[in-house]
């Protein structure tokens, strides 16, 4: 019912007088047969249907938010590079919050914590809120050309004689040459096709974030900042209960973001307390709660996000018209200390685009066309990187990681500062840690090895 | 009593509270079920700790939940040990709406 034709036309003109394309032809050219419909306009969605928009195909975007960005939620920061390939210097124009210039990395145990940070002059990410740079995306394909209609979920994608021909949405049904699918870690449409299983608890985290309001000049003094100068700080430890995982403190334009992320394979085992009150825990944590004590709760959300990398991507991405990009695809990059989801969706969405457009000048897009996609990825940043998590997950399942490390920091650290009558060596300091952490030196230095080499 | 003066008291905020600062157009219809039968036999409840928006809460021996506070996140879904849980997204524009994530 919600693709029925009198709603898109109304839809239409909306979408029309909303983004004030270069000519009227949308609402003249309401149809249910596409060059190309994506399913999600989300960072892959909306640089996908950019791409291919700007080079003259008829793109559909459907969207099951009232807005782009209504569902989606990230940790905070945002890395520009693969987005200034796509958008080049127009990325300047982006809702950007804050650049990065100081990187913080704490281990905690209890009340205290250990930190390195790094500061800088020249940045490479920037905090942003998903919601406003979904909307931006969406937009910059709008202004190129494509139909986002909002307010439709996918429920189905139409597989007919070997290949994709469309999807459905309840009763209702539209066509095209190609399918992208960019719905997104919940991947319900790659389900019904038959291309991936559920997702098991070992191949995702669950995310949880506050948001809190605090004003920019209170941010800029608390974080030591210069205006438009951002912070990312990611912790681990006991901030987490010690379950693998961590929690992330970004610094929007007049807000921080807080919150942790628990790899659900661990967490439905140990996991104690709820997690909004794991959230609460970090906003009240004596070290840290002095920073944005005085600040209100914006928002609150929680999300999945990928993290098996190749483990948990479909045996393929590139059907008989149809192809797999962002979460979908399980591409988005987690080491711990880089977390790397918005950037890669909207790298492999511009990527399916670059090979859709590759495979209509060969003379279709079929499986055999399409799948340079799949060789485009491997040759790019993003497979190269995602091979790497295959080792992450070895280290995940190392309870010693998430728990003996941070003991350690911060217990050599305690020992070092906290100085009774004697001053303890600083080897002393680290062998007492190290016992009270329950780490044989050869084991600690098979972990240390291990975990240079696998990071 | 004057020794307290000036420190701000600092004390965690149930979910249900923090939920207020969201916004939601929430769906006629729920768009998860739970089998009931399935999940009265689960030994651990994983959905009572993992769900964000605590929609899975303890009520007597039985899980009781509701969907209209849901974010859509998908956990509850994957973690469920009973397979109890069907789990779609709501239709046309309902559910969260997030505006600072």
């Amino acid at each position: 019912m919600y693709l029925n034709y009198l709603h898109w036309v109304e839809k239409s003109i909306y979408i029309y007088k909303k983004l004030i394309p270069p000519c009227g032809v949308y609402v003249l050219d309401v149809k249910n047969k596409w060059d190309v419909i994506i399913v999600g306009a989300g960072p892959a969605g909306s640089a996908a249907g950019y791409m291919l928009a700007k080079k003259g195909f008829n793109v559909l975007i459907l969207e099951r938010g009232r807005q782009p960005g209504y569902k989606e939620l990230f940790g905070g920061r945002v890395y520009a590079e693969p987005l200034r390939e796509i958008y080049g210097n127009d990325l300047e124009k982006a809702p950007i919050h804050r650049w990065v210039k100081r990187e913080k990395l704490s281990f905690v145990d209890g009340s205290k914590l250990v930190s390195i940070e790094y500061q800088s002059d020249t940045s490479t990410s920037f905090t942003t809120y998903l919601p406003q740079l979904a909307r931006w995306m969406a937009d910059k394909a709008g202004e190129a050309g494509a139909l986002l209609v909002e307010e439709v979920t996918v429920d189905r994608i139409i597989y007919k004689d070997g290949k994709v021909i469309g999807v459905g949405s309840g009763s209702d049904e539209v066509y095209a040459d190609l399918v992208i699918d960019a719905e997104g870690v919940n991947r319900l449409l790659l389900e019904g096709l038959g291309l991936v299983v559920k997702l098991q608890p070992e191949q995702v985290a669950v995310g949880a974030k506050e948001t809190i309001k605090l004003g920019e000049d209170k941010i800029n003094e608390r974080f030591g900042l210069n205006k438009e100068e951002g912070m990312a700080w990611l912790l681990m430890g006991g901030i987490t209960d010690y379950i693998p995982g961590g929690a992330f403190i970004y610094t929007n334009k007049d807000s921080v973001s807080i919150g942790l992320v628990l790899h659900l394979g661990h967490a439905i085992k140990e996991v104690k307390d709820h997690i909004s009150q794991m959230v609460e825990k970090l906003r009240l944590h004596p070290q840290l709660r002095n920073l944005w004590i005085d600040g209100d709760i914006m928002e609150y959300g929680g999300h999945l996000t990928p993290e098996a990398g190749p483990a948990m991507m479909p045996k393929k991405l590139a059907l008989n018209g149809f192809l797999i990009t962002g979460d979908a695809g399980g591409l988005l990059l987690n080491v711990g200390y880089t977390i790397r989801g918005v950037d890669f969706a909207a790298y492999t969405g511009y990527l399916a685009a670059k090979a859709a457009i590759e495979a209509h000048d060969k003379g279709g897009f079929t499986e055999q066309n399409l799948k340079a996609y799949e060789s485009m990825l491997k040759n790019s940043f993003v497979y190269k990187d995602l091979t790497r998590l295959t080792g992450m997950q070895d280290l995940y399942n190392d309870p010693g990681m998430f728990k003996a490390l941070p003991k350690l920091a911060v217990g050599t650290a305690a020992n070092v500062f906290e100085i009774d009558l004697e001053t303890p060596g600083v080897w002393n300091s680290f062998n007492k840690a190290r016992r009270n952490a329950g780490l044989g030196l050869l084991s600690l230095a098979w972990k240390g090895y291990r975990l240079m080499k696998k990071m | 009593m004057s020794q307290d003066q000036g420190k701000t008291e600092v004390k965690p905020m149930k979910i249900d509270d923090i939920l207020q600062r969201d916004v939601w157009d929430v769906d006629l219809e729920p768009h998860i079920t739970v089998d009931s039968s399935k999940c009265e036999k689960c030994p651990t409840k994983p959905c009572l700790y993992l769900c964000p928006a605590g929609c899975y809460i303890l009520a007597g021996e039985k899980v009781v939940f509701s969907y209209e506070g849901c974010v859509e996140c998908g956990t509850c879904r994957v973690i469920c040990p009973m397979n109890a849980i069907t789990w779609h997204y709501p239709k046309s524009g309902r559910g969260i709406m997030y505006r600072f994530t």
